[in-house]
């Protein structure tokens, strides 16, 4: 069965999940998302909990909601999707990895770029 | 909202004069997935007994608004339930079993059965005695979804399957009975797995309630704070429901935010239903040492 972290709410994991898979193209622009119950199902999460997930996504942009056909991916989701990640690296993970950088004490020429 | 497909008042339930469910009152409004929790002798059982009119009560029960035990024959036509000690005829094939329950159930729907059964390896030729037990268990809540109904109540239903089969089980329940409409009250030990199918939990602790609450309202209620265990004392003085260790940490459990100045002594987290079960309820033999 899928592992969740005790750091955030499922239904934000969730959200985070599904919009890593967006990124990919998964399901590409313009292109419907999985149902609640398929996406329930395949996580074996409650349905509300899948509901949240995706209300989040229509919140920032990402899918819309077409009245009795189902969630969307919306055009230009991707490229916001990518701008959204780009802020959250630069301000969570990026402080984090030059503190590391700094304890271990290696400079930026001592890192391969090339990989 | 509309009315609550189950509604209990000081639901209470004695055997002699024990009471195996003590003063219980909660609410199971439509399209939830309730989990039901507790210790072996907590209660589970006789109250899923009481809920579909098996045993007598005291205090006030509606089902689908009826009284279980005076309109038991029309509500067990609405509600489906899967009793722990659930047998099928060893003897019969599926095809035999679904023609019983079509001739046996007025809102039984035997296509549907047979949809439902293509989900899972049980073939209708199959005779039972020769399904492993997570078949049988499977060709069960095939059974019981097949029924046009509001409510299914489910007393420990995977006992005994393994991971597997307890997925597939899991996955068959959201996928073909919760529809926003109906309900399902589900009793389990496995409260790690369950977690996150559930909307909301009932825990008993030795025939009383000891939490009701939805899984939304229990991540905002309860929060849990990993600290350095030099922190511990002051972290106790904040009286939390319960301290313990996971991977080398101290964690604390509270119930409501502790004050900024505890909170700031540590990493806040979500708190698992697991850690909840344990801080809430303990195991009879241990209550007993403590009294």
């Amino acid at each position: 069965m899928q592992t969740w972290t005790s750091q955030a709410p499922i239904y934000q994991q969730l959200a985070d999940r599904l919009a890593d898979r967006l990124l990919d193209g998964e399901p590409d622009e313009g292109e419907a998302m999985p149902s609640v119950r398929t996406l329930a199902s395949d996580y074996v999460l409650n349905p509300l909990t899948v509901s949240r997930a995706l209300q989040t996504l229509v919140d920032e942009g990402v899918l819309e909601t077409r009245r009795g056909v189902g969630m969307y991916v919306q055009p230009g989701a991707r490229l916001r999707l990518r701008l959204a990640e780009r802020e959250k690296f630069l301000k969570e993970e990026w402080p984090a990895i030059v503190e590391k950088l700094r304890r271990l004490g290696i400079k930026a020429h001592e890192l391969n770029w090339e990989i | 909202m509309s009315a609550a497909l189950i509604e209990a008042g000081n639901l209470t339930v004695r055997y002699g004069s024990k009471a195996a469910v003590d003063g219980v009152s909660f609410q199971v409004p439509k399209g939830r997935v309730v989990g039901l929790l507790g210790h072996n002798g907590a209660g589970k059982t006789s109250l899923m007994k009481a809920l579909v009119g098996l045993s007598s009560f005291d205090g006030s029960l509606s089902v689908l608004g009826m009284n279980p035990l005076r309109d038991r024959e029309k509500l067990l036509e609405q509600l489906s339930y899967i009793p722990d000690v659930a047998i099928l005829p060893r003897w019969a094939r599926v095809d035999q079993l679904i023609t019983l329950m079509s001739g046996m159930h007025p809102r039984f729907s035997a296509d549907r059965a047979r949809t439902l059964l293509k989900r899972t390896s049980v073939g209708p030729r199959d005779k039972i005695k020769t399904l492993s037990k997570g078949m049988v268990v499977q060709l069960h809540l095939a059974l019981m979804a097949a029924i046009d109904a509001k409510v299914m109540i489910l007393d420990e239903p995977t006992l005994g399957l393994d991971i597997l089969s307890r997925k597939s089980f899991y996955e068959m329940l959201i996928d073909e009975w919760c529809d926003g409409e109906r309900s399902v009250l589900i009793s389990t030990h496995q409260v790690e797995e369950i977690e996150t199918l559930l909307s909301d939990v009932i825990m008993l602790n030795e025939g009383k309630l000891v939490l009701s609450i939805s899984l939304e309202d229990m991540d905002t209620r309860f929060v849990g704070l990993s600290h350095d265990p030099a922190q511990a004392e002051q972290i106790a003085s904040a009286h939390p429901l319960l301290r313990y260790r996971q991977a080398g940490q101290s964690a604390a459990l509270f119930d409501g935010a502790p004050p900024e100045h505890i909170t700031a002594l540590g990493q806040r987290f979500r708190p698992s239903l697991v850690d909840l079960f344990v801080a809430l309820t303990r195991a009879p033999e241990r209550s007993r040492q403590q009294a």
